[in-house]
């Protein structure tokens, strides 16, 4: 069955993928510097995700799923791991592209290396990776009792993230709302009232054209517990403008200046980093060009108003704070939790598991990214919660459009979950391709034992369920395996497969396998 | 990250002998890396040996009796009241100059030393014994033996220690025996709230619960696997507290020498009170050398300790 | 609130330690011959002393057996008959116990208020720096300074600090301007017409009025260079204690911050892209904290301890001293009760820091 239209689908993707691509990993290399010897944890990983799919990562545990996940943020603990070397392009800025001023590493033996930092290079790596991480990507951990910071509020953590990215967003929906006036509430309750039937519709459009999503439920009732016009026009002028009492427009308006302003330049700056690394004179000028052009038509005017926002900014912070609470609370029952107003109060340890992993991922998607990096999310619950997080997860991919980089070693999470999956092997990728075709027809043989190790009811034999295991165990990686780090438990190792490692290649259209017995294709 | 949680589970899945020996042999290689730990540990046993030397070759000293400082007071030096500076030609007495009686510092101080690690180090272990016996009994038969057990030790934790330990003294009589006594009933309880905790942990291991099923009396269970399992934090504390030890003993004997001059210089805290009287004359050595050797111990105690629980214990923090 | 509850239930756990308290100390004075005790008791110069003794043999319960002289103690602690006590060395005085513990505990306040409020400010800033900071040169040297704070016996500080900045121990010693001893210097006032707030208090000790704090009292009185002269003697002992308590603390701290710098939560504070200062100072110190307050008790216990001997060293007249004079004097009555005294200061310190464990974890609640 194969239509036109599916031709021209593959068309499409082969000519995007590279648009398409949201994250690239390229050639990503993660040691950790024990005194026991160097821990080779990720050895040259390739991927990418597209925007809006689900991606898996499969691997046994301590294959380096995890690592891959915090490499990728450059989250790894440092000392005792490093990233050594590669790439990672989020949203088509490389975060590694001053890697090598980073550090100095000698490796005089196994177990003694010398790390020379360099402080200032990593200092201005950590400002740019703080304008990168949260708002380009999140990340949900494992344990979410461990990763809630345990003597904060849910809501502090939450709002922390709203207010460290989004202020600008933020200024603009509170000057939308101041914008509304009287009449425009009027024409809207007129209208509502001439179509009582189409209540929900209309307001729902409204308040998307006018930013007041987070009130349409309130809005809603107020139509339900009220008859009068004139009654529920107050109503709802005084909802809207609520927020707003403290403040007048004139100084949200200065606000919203002053971080488009702050915006702009860090943006500036962070192209202009990624420049020098890339010693491109051309744009690097461009981009002096118009940091002073940017300085010189607003500059003195925010130099001036950073002063003034010591003293009298107090109640534009507060308004920005009432905004950023209501967000939050949205975000809350977005991750379907229950009674937001009493978990933003709570701290992490009144929370049972379940919510506290809703709380992580309302935390995750507070600065709106468009990628989340979910890291074993579902290991440390119960079975039902589980299957609750996991849907959460999928509809949240649907309902915010973010891509998903979802690492477990669960099978069975993997075929329900994720369009694409990558399976991982003692520090590399083996195989890639879609989930389908990867559970269908397995190419190498680790996938094949993977695959073969799910006890599956229906193949039996005479001695009851067929449970096939890889004989050996996952290698140690300080000293690991030569060549193809899986061949001492392969049933298919040839001589060259102690001797070289297997490239990762193409073998048809997204589909990549790391094996000699597809390629001869080695890596250097 | 990564070796934090190799030594931890080590500990905690211990049960077999042998992967004890072995995990020892790798901790120990850890140890030897702390360069700091490793100088701590060396100068340590320098004290010691001099110490043991003290006393199975008083002559070293150049006398034969280390009972009083009288033994040091030279004959060939004209007895002067005032102290001389520290001199370097001629014999190695008078490196660090002398003090009242003009009695040469060096000497008396290595055999002062002796006197202060001998009572701390019977402080110490004899205070350990107590507390881990006690503590680990109440933490392994647990009811109203623990319950009873936790109340007394939290009443030792609200006592200023070194008060107390002052009023024990009073009330008893000064003397070292005394001094010891009350320090070993003020220091007791630290051991005994330590394992404790560490004893309840390891009556819920698998191996300890296969020994009580296997029919194993209690006694055997205590001694054979709880108490065992116990030391290893102990150590810790122990080398940590001879430094602590060494300081009271030390202050004790200061207070009491800053007022009452008694037969019994050969202590590190009654020389420096002895030295004191002399600093408003501007003669600094009799306070300061005693000082700084008490210091350099107590330094390395405390940087051997700290390395033994990086390597022995991450998670332990007094 | 629940914080309230918590506060209450504190307050009960404290009983059964104070009743400990006073059976420790009751069993130090029932270990002694009971003549003795009864003899101690009384002021000497008592008009009729045979009728005195009974008197306290009776007060003291000490011929009804050994639970009806426990009560009887406790009767006498609560309703503030300690006992009476006769200094001779080296501080001079003579009246019940409980009067010159009022006389000498402002000056203690002063010293220890003034050192714990120094070296936490001190202590906060600097251990979050390096500890934020792990393996640097601030973090080494940082740890060689707080260990060798530590590790050194107070008292030899307290002397090595007389010698470098005491006034006149080395001559022409450019910083050793700070007086040694006391309080204040005699030739600061006038000696022949002492100010009148300068009093002759009981048992013969000289005090300022109303304070009993010469800093304060000749400031309220306007004396400036007698407050100046009275400031730079607190100095020297202040420092000490300050530095000994300070090393302390930036010990724990340190340790703590590392131990908050590899948590979890750290890496979700940085993967929402929190800028690398505020994870410093919110996420990791927040949670630092926590358990170095759970040390702070067990500091305080050793930080009295440095009070008795720092006291000792500068002739400092605060209640350390009192205990060191009445056990030299061989009073015991002042030797129970300043025991006792110090055992109600460490209880309360707890007590506040459990409190404060409680407001900054808010796991503690029940």
């Amino acid at each position: 069955m194969y239509s036109i239209q599916n031709l021209e689908d593959e068309l499409n993707k082969n000519n995007t993928t590279n648009e398409d691509e949201y994250l690239k990993v390229t050639d990503l290399v993660t040691n950790f510097y024990t005194s026991r010897g160097i821990v080779k944890a990720l050895d040259k990983i390739n991927f990418s995700i597209r925007r809006g799919e689900i991606f898996g990562m499969v691997g046994e545990s301590g294959c380096g799923k995890s690592v891959t996940a915090l490499s990728i943020m450059d989250l790894v603990q440092d000392p005792p791991g490093r990233v050594v070397s590669g790439r990672v392009e989020i949203d088509g800025f490389n975060i590694f592209s001053d890697i090598k001023d980073l550090a100095k590493i000698k490796v005089k033996s196994e177990t003694d290396v010398k790390i020379k930092r360099n402080k200032r290079a990593i200092k201005k790596h950590n400002f740019m990776l703080s304008k990168i991480r949260g708002k380009k990507a999140g990340m949900i951990f494992q344990e979410p009792s461990l990763a809630l910071n345990p003597v904060l509020r849910a809501g502090d953590q939450i709002t922390e993230n709203i207010l460290l990215h989004n202020k600008k967003n933020i200024a603009d929906s509170l000057i939308n709302r101041a914008n509304l006036s009287l009449d425009d509430v009027k024409l809207v309750v007129d209208e509502v009232l001439k179509n009582k039937d189409e209540t929900k519709s209309i307001l729902n459009n409204w308040c998307r054209r006018n930013a007041l999503v987070d009130l349409e439920t309130q809005i809603n009732s107020i139509f339900k517990n009220y008859t009068d016009p004139k009654e529920i026009e107050n109503e709802i002028v005084s909802l809207i403008k609520g927020g707003l009492t403290l403040v007048d427009k004139a100084s949200l308006i200065e606000a919203r200046d002053y971080y488009d302003y702050k915006e702009r330049m860090e943006n500036l700056e962070i192209k202009r980093f990624a420049a020098t690394e890339e010693s491109d004179s051309e744009l690097i000028r461009s981009i002096g060009a118009e940091e002073v052009k940017l300085r010189g038509t607003s500059g003195a005017r925010f130099r001036s108003y950073s002063l003034k926002r010591i003293f009298t900014g107090k109640k534009v912070e507060k308004a920005f704070k009432t905004e950023a609470n209501r967000r939050a609370k949205e975000l809350l029952s977005l991750v379907s939790l229950p009674d937001p107003e009493r978990i933003m109060r709570s701290y992490p340890h009144e929370l049972s598991g379940g919510m506290q992993q809703r709380l992580m991922i309302a935390i995750a998607l507070a600065s709106d990214p468009k990628l989340l990096i979910a890291d074993e999310p579902t290991t440390a619950l119960d079975v039902t919660t589980q299957a609750q997080i996991l849907k959460l997860l999928r509809n949240l991919n649907q309902l915010v459009g973010a891509s998903i980089l979802f690492i477990t070693h669960d099978l069975a999470v993997i075929a329900e979950m994720c369009n694409r999956v990558a399976v991982m092997y003692a520090g590399s990728i083996v195989e890639q391709g879609d989930v389908l075709d990867i559970f269908d027809s397995p190419k190498h043989p680790y996938t094949v034992g993977l695959l073969g190790a799910i006890p599956t009811p229906q193949v039996k034999t005479e001695s009851g369920i067929n449970l096939h295991t890889i004989p050996g165990s996952v290698p140690n990686l300080i000293t690991p395996p030569s060549g193809c780090r899986f061949h001492p438990r392969c049933s298919f190792a040839m001589e060259v497969c102690s001797k070289s490692k297997p490239k990762l290649v193409e073998l048809e259209a997204q589909r990549k396998v790391a094996c000699f017995l597809y390629t001869s294709e080695v890596e250097e | 990250m990564i070796e934090e949680t190799a030594l931890r589970s080590n500990r905690t899945m211990e049960p077999k002998k042998h992967s004890r020996l072995e995990n020892s042999a790798a901790t120990f290689r850890l140890f030897l890396k702390n360069r700091l730990a490793m100088v701590g540990m060396i100068i340590t046993l320098v004290y010691f040996a001099i110490a043991i030397a003290d006393t199975v070759y008083p002559q070293w000293l150049g006398v034969s009796n280390l009972s009083t400082a009288l033994n040091f007071v030279p004959g060939h030096i004209a007895n002067t009241a005032q102290p001389s500076p520290p001199r370097f030609n001629g014999s190695w007495w008078y490196w660090f100059g002398t003090t009242y009686s003009t009695i040469p510092i060096l000497p008396v101080m290595l055999a002062a030393l002796r006197i202060d690690l001998a009572y701390t180090v019977l402080i110490v272990f004899l205070g350990m014994g107590i507390g881990v016996i006690l503590g680990s009994a109440a933490g392994y038969f647990g009811g109203i033996l623990d319950e009873i057990m936790m109340r007394v030790t939290d009443i030792f934790f609200s006592l200023p220690f070194f008060v107390f330990a002052l009023a024990i003294v009073y009330v008893l009589g000064f003397s070292f025996d005394n001094v010891v006594l009350a320090l070993i009933i003020i220091w007791w309880p630290t051991y005994a709230r330590l394992s404790r905790g560490l004893a309840l942990e390891t009556k819920s291991f698998k191996y300890v619960e296969a020994s009580r099923a296997s029919g194993a009396s209690n006694f055997k269970i205590l001694f054979g696997h709880i108490i065992p399992n116990v030391l290893s934090p102990v150590y810790v504390q122990i080398s940590l507290d001879l430094g602590s030890i060494i300081q009271l003993f030390a202050s004790i004997f200061f207070l009491i020498g800053s007022f009452a001059q008694s037969t019994y210089p050969i202590e590190i805290g009654y020389m420096i009170s002895g030295g004191e009287s002399y600093l408003s004359e501007g003669l600094w050595w009799p306070v300061i050398i005693p000082s700084l050797f008490l210091l350099v111990f107590t330094v390395a105690v405390n940087l051997m300790g700290d390395g033994l629980r990086d390597v022995l214990d991450p998670k332990l923090r007094r | 609130m629940e914080l309230r509850y918590f506060i209450i239930r504190r307050l009960l756990l404290m009983i059964p330690t104070l009743i400990g308290l006073t059976i420790i100390v009751f069993v130090l004075m029932w270990s002694l011959p009971h003549t003795f005790l009864a003899s101690a008791f009384i002021n000497p110069k008592a008009p009729n002393r045979a009728q005195a003794i009974l008197t306290a043999e009776n007060q003291l319960g000490l011929n009804q057996g050994i639970v009806l002289a426990y009560l009887h103690y406790l009767g006498n602690t609560l309703t503030g008959n300690w006992g009476y006590m006769t200094l001779t060395t080296p501080i001079k005085f003579d009246g019940t116990v409980l009067s010159g513990i009022g006389l000498f505990f402002p000056n203690t306040i002063q010293l220890v208020i003034f050192a714990a409020i120094l070296s936490i400010l001190i202590a906060i800033p600097l251990g979050t720096y390096i500890g934020a900071r792990p393996n640097s040169i601030a973090d080494h040297s940082g740890r060689i300074f707080s260990l060798s704070f530590y590790a050194i016996p107070v008292f030899v500080l307290a002397v090595v600090f007389q010698v470098i900045f005491g006034k006149g121990v080395i001559a022409g010693n450019p910083v050793g301007i700070f007086p040694i001893s006391g309080t204040f210097s005699i030739s600061a006032i006038n000696v022949i017409s002492p100010p009148s707030w300068l009093v002759s208090g009981v048992g013969g000790v000289v005090l300022s009025q109303p304070t009993h704090l010469i800093i304060f009292d000749s400031l309220i009185h306007g004396d400036y260079a007698l407050a100046g002269n009275a400031f730079m003697h607190i100095v020297l002992p202040v420092l000490v204690l300050t530095l000994s308590l300070l090393a302390g603390i930036l010990r724990f701290l340190r340790a703590s911050m590392v131990d908050a710098a590899n948590s979890e939560y750290i890496k979700t504070a940085r993967s929402k892209g929190v800028p690398e200062n505020i994870v410093v100072k919110l996420h990791m110190r927040r949670n630092a904290l926590i358990p170095t307050i759970t040390v702070l008790g067990l500091l305080f216990a050793s930080l009295l301890g440095g009070v008795v001997l720092i006291e000792d060293v500068f002739d400092y007249p605060g209640i350390g001293y009192l205990a060191l004079s009445t056990i030299l004097s061989g009073s015991i009555f002042g030797v129970l009760g300043t025991t006792f005294l110090f055992g109600i200061i460490l209880i309360t310190a707890n007590l506040l820091v459990d409190i404060t464990y409680a407001i900054l974890d808010p796991r503690i609640r029940y």
